[in-house]
């Protein structure tokens, strides 16, 4: 069914990208934008019976993109290693660190192998409260499962290629770089986990292999690149510039420095966000920009409101748009209608408005033309084109529609799906003999439709001494309380003092007050 | 410039596009490459494992390693039609020393000597025509001719060797990299017999191509050819005769056929010597050659085809007809039966090439043949849509170095049995395949769906497509890394120094031994007789319009006489018999009354 959502349009228009107009996106049943127009303007045909979401005066933007996670860890909290006492050098550093395995590895692993479908729709809803309608980083599965937000990595475009974005979140030897290279000259995009740690430190060889290989192209997707110096940066031509994802909150949580933005930017190349994971980086895209904009003051790097917003619309989509070949992170006639909306403030630049929204701002999430998440009273007028389930954000009623993976026609509740996490955590042991048991008991072929959903997380899963299956572990794994979705009092507290930052996240709880 | 200057110009290639470079060759190799399996068993050498093991390197070789590998491994086929040009491709461009090897002598013994030498390149006065050549910086010459062998392309040893005296001095910069070395130091000895040395530098000359060199799409898949060749050929002229390399400027072809006569004591002979079949219209050629015999006796013709590198395969093989009275049969050619081949078959843009072979690798893929039909590429009729032009005997020189379309009208002289073949080393160069670029190929199998990955700029491969097999006497035989023979000649020095003084002697000798007949025949206008001389001839035929014209008409021997024409007559053919045996035959077309 059709959607048309009316209200403060900020299109990201790319003949001109200030344009901010009252008016109305036509979605139609595919969950493609058949049109956006001024108010007043005629009504294209065939949406005369579609639900109208009137959001008044609040902001109507492309839905965000978060261009790097690792969805599969999002329910973990932030992690410090305790006796790390300086910034570690790179991300072969602290996957050797001695409670790497304890904290992150063996508790996400468990959770994916015990509660896949839990796990998942609680690191979507998280998103989604963020705004985020689509997100880079999910964990390669046996089957489809329920999915309520765009999977980057996955991406068909309506069709059966699924080689349409190549993603590596482990180094890669050369000659698998070269090979990536060969698929990006067939039009493919790559995304890579790239020299990340401290300028001088080996893991920017990456990058240089990278170079070498003939990666470093237009549908180059390149994440961290923070060991990258300056340089270094002048092997990416200008003509051939490609995408950079910038995690200023994970780089400075582990490594007490970030990307040079510069440096990137002067090649020409895209910075687009990502909230990286639950241990070392921000809940949400949302809380990214306000990380990015702390670092821009730090930095001195002058980078606007407006383009800090780009990093999560128009930035990663045009990226994107060229190895989809459909539009994304634009509202535009052809795109994907993913849409985020932003509760009005009264005025003042839209831009400025969106960096320093929260949580209690966002108002609907809509992918491919189905609301997933939003005020309570949107997603009730919605009601055709998705089922939802209450939850309480702040205070506020809201409804979320994640699908029920044991019925598909129903919404999953918040109850069940933090149930199914807890029961996890309370004895994991008894959880992963037990996903064992239902995966060992399954007759059919492991991709069919109601074969038990298996995740593999993507992730190094450390050095420490660990015998064989994580079933050898069961009775030491302890699995932290959940988090809650929201930058909240008890997020802020972990961070401060915490990390390698040096205090500048301490400062992202000024946003939240 | 110096050659190795190139190599500084060239854009290193990413891993990815060396991958590139290798699955597309692998494609083509295992699913076009004609000679794969002859390959195998012959040489013992996998070269699709090779490229595997190279692909392996990809990352810790340098730029210019890689494409020597490369280079290495394809050269390894012993096939100069499947070879591979880097990004170092200079179309066109030969490296070059100032001077000239030859070889004269038995071939076990042969002796090197500098054969000519570019005068404005050498300042040693005592470097001149006819010194003899003894090392080669510092290894004994003959050592440094077999250690360069290694790595040139030719079936037998005596081909690879010939094709090294030649690259040693000459290298197409377009199919190989740039010399190793920037300069040699030569030893020989001078004139009074006493040794001394050179210093010479490379130099990269560009010769560029005749303006009715092929180019045309329709000629670049029908080719049988050694384009390195080809471009040395061309290069040598331009270093040492820049005035015959200035005539073809003029002349359309002269820079692919010359001709003379030749006075010896057996008699005085037509020399025809075609230097290369790598023209577009074989129309033209073939026009070109006829105007050229016309000028020459009919006592008998030597046809030189030695260091003829192929070219336009109806080029060679139409022109045979010229000289027989009889139907020449073409070379027969087969494709490998694979899906790759089928899907060519299939293609839009080759489907009408390739229709003749299209029904036998259909039907291979239901039964396992590996091998399509073998049917001609010159289409018989346009093989004898001309006829006899020349009636006097004939004889064919070749080398090691006559290769691809060469090897085809040397193979059509014997199977034919136009005449017999003299040749300098074991046979022709064995070059028995028709050879398609990467950029056609390309082509048509984008058009076929089954794309290829895309080569870098700069970067191409030719491949042997379909294999070629003699015909008659010789039916089914394969001409690759087999080459045609002939009756042995060794070069002497009188050859390399005289203008071929007693090579042309021994044809000479061949020739006046063989039978000799003639028969010209003239036509006026409109008028309704024949004027016919003939020599040697008893008998003549007359032909009307596809049908007899009459009787059997007896000629006196030398006589001359009459032939009446019926008024209906158009095209008429008039042939000749000695001893009951066809040994001439000429057409004409008869105008129309107004």
């Amino acid at each position: 069914m059709a959607l048309v959502i009316a209200g403060r349009i900020v299109p990201l228009d790319r003949d001109d990208p200030t344009a901010v107009f009252k008016g109305r996106v036509f979605i139609d049943d595919s969950g493609t934008i058949e049109r956006v127009t001024a108010s007043g303007a005629a009504e294209p045909s065939g949406f005369a019976g579609a639900p109208v979401l009137d959001v008044g005066d609040a902001l109507v933007l492309p839905g965000l993109i978060d261009l790097h996670n690792h969805i599969g860890y999002n329910a973990l909290p932030l992690w410090v290693e305790p006796r790390q006492k300086v910034p570690f050098a790179h991300h072969d550093s602290w996957t050797r660190a001695p409670t790497y395995q304890a904290s992150i590895s063996w508790p996400a692993q468990t959770l994916v192998a015990a509660a896949p479908e839990a796990l998942l729709a609680y690191v979507q809803l998280r998103a989604l409260v963020g705004g985020t309608t689509g997100i880079q980083g999910w964990p390669s599965a046996n089957r489809k499962s329920v999915q309520a937000l765009r999977n980057v990595d996955d991406e068909t475009v309506g069709g059966t290629n699924r080689n349409l974005i190549r993603t590596s979140a482990l180094t890669l030897k050369p000659l698998d770089l070269g090979e990536m290279a060969q698929a990006q000259r067939q039009g493919a995009g790559f995304i890579y986990h790239c020299a990340e740690g401290q300028v001088g430190s080996l893991v920017a060889r990456e990058f240089v292999d990278a170079a070498n290989a003939g990666c470093l192209g237009k549908t180059f997707i390149g994440i961290h690149c923070n060991a990258i110096a300056e340089a270094d940066w002048q092997r990416w031509e200008k003509s051939r510039a490609g995408t950079v994802v910038w995690s200023p909150f994970s780089n400075l949580w582990l490594y007490g420095t970030t990307t040079d933005i510069a440096a990137a930017r002067a090649r020409g190349v895209t910075v687009c966000l990502g909230s990286d994971w639950g241990p070392s980086g921000a809940k949400n895209v949302l809380a990214e920009i306000k990380v990015a904009r702390l670092a821009s003051e730090s930095l001195g790097l002058g980078l606007t409101d407006q383009a800090l917003v780009e990093m999560v619309t128009a930035g990663p989509g045009d990226a994107l748009a060229r190895c989809w070949n459909k539009g994304v992170g634009r509202l535009a006639p052809g795109a994907f209608g993913d849409v985020t909306v932003f509760r009005p403030d009264g005025g003042g630049s839209v831009w400025r408005r969106v960096v320093e929204a929260g949580e209690d701002d966002v108002m609907l999430v809509v992918y491919e033309g189905i609301p997933r998440y939003g005020d309570a009273k949107l997603m009730t007028a919605a009601a055709g084109l998705a089922r939802s389930s209450p939850i309480t954000i702040r205070g506020r009623r809201r409804r979320f529609a994640i699908g029920d993976p044991d019925n598909p026609a129903g919404a999953w509740s918040w109850k069940e799906i933090t149930g199914r996490l807890k029961a996890v955590r309370k004895d994991p042991a008894a959880a992963l003999r037990e996903a064992r048991r239902r995966r060992e008991a399954f007759a059919g072929p492991m991709d069919a439709a109601d074969a038990p959903l298996e995740l593999v997380l993507d992730m190094p899963f450390g050095e420490a001494p660990m015998a064989g299956d994580i079933m050898d572990h069961a009775d030491e794994i302890v699995i932290p309380p959940l988090p809650s979705l929201l930058h909240d009092a008890a997020f802020f507290k972990s961070v401060k003092g915490r990390g390698f930052h040096g205090g500048l996240l301490d400062r992202l709880a000024d946003f939240y007050r | 410039m110096s050659p190795r200057g190139i190599e500084g110009d060239v854009r290193p290639l990413a891993w990815g596009e060396r991958l590139d470079i290798l699955d597309a060759l692998t494609m083509v190799l295992e699913g076009v490459y004609v000679h794969l399996p002859l390959k195998r068993a012959l040489y013992g050498f996998d070269v699709i494992r090779g490229l595997a093991n190279l692909r392996q390197q990809v990352p810790s070789l340098t730029d210019l390693e890689f494409h020597r590998e490369l280079t290495s491994l394809v050269n390894r086929l012993r096939d100069a039609h499947t070879q591979y040009r880097g990004p170092w491709m200079v179309p066109d461009a030969v490296a070059s020393l100032p001077f000239l090897v030859e070889a004269f002598g038995p071939a076990d013994r042969p002796t090197y000597v500098v054969s000519k030498i570019d005068r404005r390149a050498i300042k040693d006065r005592r470097f001149v025509p006819g010194v003899t050549i003894e090392y080669w910086n510092g290894v004994p010459f003959r050592r440094a001719v077999e250690v360069h062998a290694e790595r040139e392309t030719g079936g037998r040893p005596d081909a690879r060797r010939a094709r090294a005296l030649e690259s040693l001095t000459f290298r197409a910069l377009e199919f190989a990299p740039p010399p190793d070395e920037e300069w040699v130091v030569v030893g020989y000895r001078d004139r009074e017999g006493r040794a001394r040395q050179v210093r010479l530098a490379w130099e990269t000359i560009e010769p560029g191509r005749a303006p009715v060199a092929s180019n045309k799409v329709g000629t670049r898949i029908r080719r049988g050819i050694d384009h390195a060749a080809e471009a040395v050929r061309r290069a040598k002229k331009f270093r040492f005769n820049r005035g015959l390399w200035r005539a073809e400027r003029a002349a359309p072809f002269a820079d692919f056929l010359t001709a003379r006569t030749v006075t010896t004591r057996s008699g005085r002979f037509g020399y025809l010597r075609i230097w290369s079949f790598d023209v577009d219209d074989d129309q033209a050629f073939v026009e070109a050659a006829i105007r050229l015999l016309r000028r020459l006796p009919d006592r008998g013709l030597i046809i030189d085809l030695r260091s003829n590198p192929g070219g336009f395969i109806w080029a060679a093989e139409r022109l045979l007809q010229l000289f027989t009275p009889h139907p020449v049969m073409p070379t027969r050619f087969a494709l490998r039966a694979t899906p790759v081949t089928s899907a060519l078959a299939r293609a839009a843009l080759t489907r009408a090439e390739l229709a003749p072979w299209a029904a036998s690798l259909f039907a291979a893929e239901r039964t396992g043949e590996p091998y399509s039909s073998h049917l001609p590429i010159t289409p018989p009729e346009r093989c004898n849509d001309v006829g006899q032009q020349y009636g006097g005997p004939v004889l064919v020189i070749v080398d090691a170095n006559t290769y691809s379309s060469g090897d085809l009208f040397a193979a059509g002289i014997v199977d034919n049995r136009i005449g017999p073949v003299l040749c300098i080393g074991e046979a022709t160069g064995a070059g028995g395949a028709n050879v398609w670029r990467s950029d056609d190929l390309r082509a048509a199998l984008s058009s076929a769906k089954v794309p290829l990955p895309q080569l870098p700029e700069g970067v191409s491969f030719t491949v042997a497509v379909r294999r070629a097999v003699r015909t008659n006497d010789a039916e089914g035989s394969l001409i690759e890394d087999a080459g045609v023979a002939g009756q042995p000649y060794e070069m002497t020095r009188r050859d390399i120094f005289g203008s071929n003084r007693d090579l042309i002697e021994r044809c000479g000798e061949i020739l006046a031994a063989q039978p000799r007949t003639r028969l010209e025949v003239g036509h006026r206008g409109r008028a309704r007789t024949l004027s016919v001389r003939t020599g040697g001839i008893e008998e003549l035929d007359l032909y009307v319009n596809g049908r007899t014209g009459g009787p059997t008409i007896a000629v006196n021997r030398g006589g001359t006489l009459r032939v009446p024409l019926p008024p209906h007559a158009r095209e008429v053919e008039l042939v000749g018999f000695a001893g009951g045996v066809v040994r001439q035959r000429r057409r004409l077309t008869i105008a129309r009354r107004p």
